[in-house]
């Protein structure tokens, strides 16, 4: 009996220690929440901001051979510093203040699933 | 609005005062100024307590039409992660006094048009433009309780409308705000996701949105889309932004 206690404490330590690890980023829902409104719900660059004479084509998450062209690096650098970072449209914002490094992790791999690819080694 | 009943007539006592011959002109002058300043201190406070009675009133008329079921109005902001964001039905409106133009809330009140056409927290259901409408004598005591709702964070009376070349460059080229905000002009008006801005100047304090540019997301919105460009942009170059938004009329 002492035994089964001893180890449901270890195992509600251990619980603990995971907790962070456990919570970590949902990289679909931070892009359904901050990228969405411009490269669209399935990455498609079709979110609803995208109207006539928007002055730049959002980026296409699902095209694999536009993806793979670009290292996780890359990717995560424009997130963080925005399009010109990368000269690109300065409609991609800076994201580096808004996220955590953990989110914009997150971010990456899921680019990473909508694009199927693994991205430039 | 509550009109306070003040009884105007003076008393006796001190009407007597400024008709006695044994006074001096300097004496009958200073009692005279006493008399008309606590008349006026009497009608300052007066007419404070009728705004205080109808702030009350909206107060407890946002109750009874249940505007909390969909905003909530005692800050701080409560939202600590994205699932506390999309599970809000409306916008928090604990710092609506510091957010609003009175006037113009007065009639959005009356005349709710949509500000997104997007409903809210959805990217693909359209904004059904079905807010309550008040009737007028309602949205004043609304609008005096909206107001009452301020954050110390903002300071009055420091942007302008100015319609600068370095603020439209900011807003239109260099930083992303047209990408999710509408505005006025021509050609491309402006992204569909975020808050219009059309006619901002006439709808937001600008100073609420100079703080909201410097804040980031420490204060009235923890989680939002719109990126922190806090540490990003200089604060002239916000407030330009702030003084160009404030230039935006239909």
């Amino acid at each position: 009996m002492h035994r089964f206690v001893n180890h449901a404490v270890l195992l509600f330590a251990a619980g603990m220690l995971l907790g962070p690890s456990a919570r970590a980023a949902d990289g679909e829902q931070l892009f359904k929440f901050y990228c969405a409104q411009c490269h669209g719900l399935q990455g498609k660059g079709d979110g609803p901001n995208i109207t006539e004479g928007f002055p730049v084509e959002p980026r296409n998450f699902t095209k694999t051979d536009e993806m793979n062209k670009l290292s996780d690096a890359d990717i995560r650098n424009v997130i963080q510093d925005g399009g010109p970072s990368a000269s690109k449209s300065p409609m991609m914002p800076p994201w580096g203040k808004s996220l955590a490094k953990d989110d914009v992790d997150a971010l990456v791999k899921h680019l990473r699933v909508l694009c199927k690819c693994k991205g430039k080694q | 609005m509550v009109i306070p009943k003040i009884k105007l007539a003076m008393p006796e006592k001190i009407y007597r005062f400024g008709s006695s011959d044994e006074e001096s002109a300097k004496e009958r002058y200073m009692k005279h100024t006493t008399l008309s300043a606590t008349l006026l201190a009497i009608l300052i406070m007066a007419a404070s307590g009728a705004v205080r009675a109808d702030a009350a009133a909206g107060g407890k008329l946002f109750q009874a039409k249940k505007c909390q079921e969909c905003h909530y109005t005692s800050g701080p902001a409560k939202e600590k992660t994205i699932a506390d964001q999309l599970a809000k039905k409306g916008p928090e409106l604990w710092y609506a006094g510091s957010k609003f133009q009175k006037e113009w809330l007065g009639k959005w009140l009356q005349d709710p048009k949509p500000i997104r056409s997007l409903k809210y927290n959805s990217l693909t259901e359209k904004n059904a433009g079905n807010h309550p409408k008040l009737a007028a004598p309602d949205a004043v005591a609304m609008t005096d309780f909206l107001m009452s709702l301020t954050s110390k964070e903002v300071k009055e009376g420091v942007i302008k409308p100015n319609a600068s070349p370095k603020g439209r460059l900011i807003f239109t080229k260099n930083m992303p705000c047209s990408g999710c905000h509408q505005f006025p002009g021509k050609g491309f008006l402006g992204g569909t996701n975020g808050p219009s801005l059309v006619n901002a100047g006439e709808r937001l304090n600008p100073d609420w949105v100079f703080a909201y540019l410097k804040d980031g997301s420490k204060t009235f919105k923890p989680v939002r889309q719109m990126p922190v460009f806090a540490g990003l942009m200089n604060e002239q170059d916000m407030q330009a932004v702030a003084e160009f938004i404030a230039t935006f009329k239909k």
